[in-house]
């Protein structure tokens, strides 16, 4: 099937709400930094924005605006012991098996397997949607986040939106 | 490397590499337990981090969910 065209359904559906038009983030070009080194010497880390949490953390905030959480989470955690809280995306298969969006035991084999370097000491979970603040994304918690990836010796990160 | 079930959505923003799979929102790695296709696009997600040359490339993994799904937003729309 053809892709869903999410940008048009959702223009129509704030239009529809009487909000103003959404003002997307469009960008023409963007940077790449190579990759300097095999997969199998990488080290990776995962990022998504579903509003997962450790289960003895505080849960997300289910229709949370602008909020700039990022929890890093041990890379060890068991795939059993996470919450979602995100109203969203339909998160139910992910709620029975966190790998649907947050791979982190297929991550696990394939380090164990030798085809990744190893898994960073650290996953991580925010920028949760509806962040209407993105200056402070982009000079504040965006950075923040690149700096501690940094001090992990973090080659590559797989991020996934919710 | 993003992995993005909305290719539209992520093709605007343009991360310096977005591997494209067309499933349901929630499910970009696919069914529960399904460990095979799982790591299938978890794999491929890392392949391309390293055969992308050009910052913003877009690549469509082929993958078929088996199904029509459609939007399947959640809650938060129809309360917003």
């Amino acid at each position: 099937m053809k892709p869903i065209a999410y940008v048009d359904r959702l223009n129509a559906f704030y239009r529809n709400q009487g909000f103003p038009p959404y003002q997307w983030s469009v960008y023409e070009t963007a940077p790449l930094t190579p990759l300097r080194k095999p997969l199998n010497q990488c080290r990776v880390a995962l990022l998504t924005s579903g509003g997962v949490s450790r289960k003895d953390a505080p849960p997300f905030d289910p229709l949370a605006r602008n909020d700039l959480r990022v929890d890093a989470i041990p890379a060890e955690t068991a795939s059993a012991h996470f919450q979602i809280h995100d109203d969203y995306y339909n998160h139910g298969d992910a709620d029975r098996d966190i790998n649907c969006i947050f791979p982190l035991d297929r991550l696990r084999e394939l380090a164990a397997e030798g085809v990744v370097g190893s898994v960073a000491p650290h996953h991580y979970s925010g920028f949760m949607g509806r962040t209407y603040i993105r200056t402070a994304v982009m000079t504040q918690a965006a950075p923040a986040l690149a700096r501690r990836l940094a001090e992990e010796a973090v080659d590559a990160v797989v991020m996934v939106p919710g | 490397m993003l992995v993005s079930t909305g290719r539209d959505l992520s093709s605007q923003v343009r991360a310096p590499r977005t591997a494209f799979v067309n499933f349901p929102m929630g499910n970009p790695f696919g069914h529960p337990f399904d460990k095979v296709t799982q790591r299938r696009i978890l794999l491929e997600a890392l392949h391309i981090l390293g055969s992308v040359t050009e910052g913003g490339t877009l690549i469509d993994l082929p993958c078929e969910w088996g199904e029509e799904f459609g939007l399947n937003l959640g809650s938060g729309y129809t309360s917003a």
